[in-house]
């Protein structure tokens, strides 16, 4: 069953056309990874697949209704989304951060019934916050912050789950740290994960599915694969790359200029 | 359940706080250069004027009084507000050009013959007031809203420039008014509460002052999401425009009675509500009901000082604010902050 239809989308910033004719459809339950070079337009894809963007041609339906008709609230309920991770400018906690993730289910005031509070709680010990749930969000490292981040989009209890560069600033560690997180979540609430990534590796590892954009409103959509092919990902980044495969995954490191070629 | 606000514990906080708030206006009305029996004052007013000197003394004070809380939570308040939609910690109700608006709107009441600040009760001054902070507040929202995607800054830039002009054209005609009426401008420039008031504007002040408070109290918790930014308030399900709008309007509304009626008092709005983030964290929905209770407390205290401190001789309250608010911020700022990285 499609969650996510995309038919014919295209969206520009006035003369500079990013995307164009974009038709995928997102199966429930999938993990898609957006990958491409800068300025081919993942992010703008993102903030149209979560309704902050209008399409300038051509339609996203979710769950095969339009997106425009959703009202801001109800599209809450369906799709969360996290962004890089950030500093507010009031000294939030944890759990105040988290909390607002139900908002969208609750009156004005927004105060979390008991079932709100479980959901919380669940969402911290999933993402492993629940140590540093009284802390202050500035307190803590990019890494922890990020992971809160993501616990407020799991306690927003979505079907599809968003995310721009969720690993960008993270060592090694917290970059599986959080993909695992993810692909937790996937397998065990059943929901939707698009994430924009710059990390070809680590999508090739956790994706199901790579949508691939071209700097010329190109794509290619497919399974890794399908899609991660020597050649394409060097033209489309615009860098010789050396490929190399450990059990059926694939992996990539960029050549430079001064590396050796021993022949 | 790690500790966060709970609709108890919020409640608890106002009706403790509103407590405070009776005692210290009773405090403060008994309070003054002429000492009054309350037993008196319960006699009433009696057959004719000056049959019974202290009630006629205590309702003097307590509509001044009243007249000091309304100004004070309607400023603690509006400050809260213009801090969380402006993402900046910095604001002020003043921020965006209603301070000079009302201020020239004043000014210009003044020069005008035959109107000065006791006259109609200070009626005419207040309405040019009111006029010229809803005026310049407009304009300052309309430059910003169209000019550039970033509203907070251009914004924020486009009330900087506006005070900066009505300022200078201000200065300017405080050059030209005569020696008696520059006393009463700079009184009212350097806000002032007025002893007397009609009971009608009074009421109905007031009565505005309270609403506009529980309307930015109806949505303190999308303010809560807004500081965030606009992508994660709209993540979440916020109708950001919507939500900017009435908290906009809602805030320059009070804080136009406000300066209307006093002038302008500094300190208050940018200084109360964060005071009560550094006791009571940073949560709307209890900073904004407890900015307006202890904003009020906090003016009254002030304008006590004010009018008791040198005798007959009375202060304009926005130096008792400056004065007396400035090292009492400090204080809580140097033990809560400890505090806050003792934790970390």
């Amino acid at each position: 069953m499609n969650i996510i239809e995309v038919e014919n989308l295209g969206f520009d910033y006035g003369q500079k056309t990013i995307l164009q004719k974009v038709c995928i459809n997102i199966n429930k339950g999938t993990f898609l990874g957006i990958i491409g070079p800068n300025g081919a337009g993942k992010t703008t894809l993102l903030n149209l697949l979560c309704g902050l963007l209008k399409p300038k041609t051509g339609s996203i339906q979710i769950d095969s209704k339009s997106i425009e008709s959703y009202h801001v609230k109800e599209l809450a309920r369906k799709i969360a989304v996290v962004r890089q991770e950030f500093v507010p400018v009031f000294d939030f906690s944890v759990t105040e951060i988290v909390s607002m993730a139900r908002t969208p289910y609750l009156g004005s005031f927004a105060f979390p019934t008991e079932s709100d509070r479980q959901i919380i709680v669940e969402s911290l010990e999933l993402t492993d916050t629940a140590q540093f749930a009284d802390r202050l969000l500035g307190s803590l490292s990019g890494g922890e912050r990020q992971r809160v981040f993501i616990a407020r989009a799991l306690a927003q209890n979505t079907p599809i789950l968003l995310l721009d560069e969720p690993t960008s600033f993270l060592d090694m560690k917290h970059q599986v740290g959080i993909y695992d997180l993810l692909k937790n979540a996937q397998f065990r609430q059943y929901k939707t994960i698009i994430a924009v990534t710059h990390d070809i590796n680590l999508a090739a590892q956790y994706c199901d599915e790579i949508l691939l954009l071209f700097p010329d409103q190109n794509y290619k959509f497919g399974s890794p694969k399908e899609v991660l092919v020597q050649e394409q990902i060097s033209k489309v980044f615009g860098v010789e790359v050396m490929k190399g495969e450990i059990s059926e995954k694939i992996f990539f490191i960029p050549k430079g200029n001064y590396i050796k070629n021993n022949k | 359940m790690p500790k966060t606000l709970t609709k108890k514990r919020m409640i608890i906080n106002i009706i403790i706080s509103l407590v405070v708030l009776l005692i210290v206006i009773n405090i403060c009305t008994v309070t003054g250069t002429r000492s009054i029996s309350l037993s008196n004052v319960l006699k009433g007013p009696g057959l004719e004027p000056g049959d019974n000197i202290d009630y006629e003394i205590f309702s003097v004070r307590i509509s001044r009084v009243l007249l000091g809380v309304f100004v004070g939570a309607a400023l603690a308040c509006s400050g809260a507000v213009l801090q969380a939609i402006l993402k900046n910690p910095l604001a002020d109700p003043y921020i965006l050009g209603i301070s000079s608006g009302a201020g020239l709107g004043a000014v210009i009441a003044m020069l005008l013959p035959g109107i000065s600040l006791s006259f109609l009760g200070g009626l005419p001054i207040a309405a040019f007031a009111f006029t010229g902070a809803i005026i310049t507040v407009s304009l300052v929202w309309s430059i910003g809203y169209f000019t550039g995607r970033s509203q907070v800054t251009s914004l924020l830039l486009a009330g900087v420039v506006i005070n900066a002009f009505f300022s200078a054209v201000i200065m300017l005609m405080t050059l030209i008014v005569k020696t008696e009426q520059l006393r009463s401008t700079m009184y009212w420039l350097m806000g002032n509460i007025p002893e007397k008031q009609e009971s009608f504007l009074l009421l109905s002040c007031g009565t505005f002052v309270i609403l506009g408070i529980i309307i930015l109290w109806r949505i303190s918790n999308n303010l809560n999401i807004i500081t965030l930014g606009e992508y994660e308030s709209k993540g979440l399900g916020i109708d950001t425009e919507k939500t900017k709008i009435v908290a906009f309007s809602f805030a320059a509304f009070i804080t136009a009675i406000a300066v209307s009626l006093s002038g302008l008092i500094g300190f208050v709005g940018l200084i109360v509500p964060h005071a009560i983030r550094l006791i009571f964290g940073p949560d709307h929905r209890q900073l904004i009901p407890l900015s307006a209770i202890y904003g009020g407390i906090f003016l009254v205290i002030s304008d006590t000082i004010a009018r008791t401190a040198f005798g007959q001789e009375q202060l304009p309250v926005g130096v008792i604010t400056a004065v007396i608010g400035g090292p009492f911020f400090l204080i809580l700022l140097a033990r809560y902050t400890r505090k806050v990285s003792l934790m970390k």
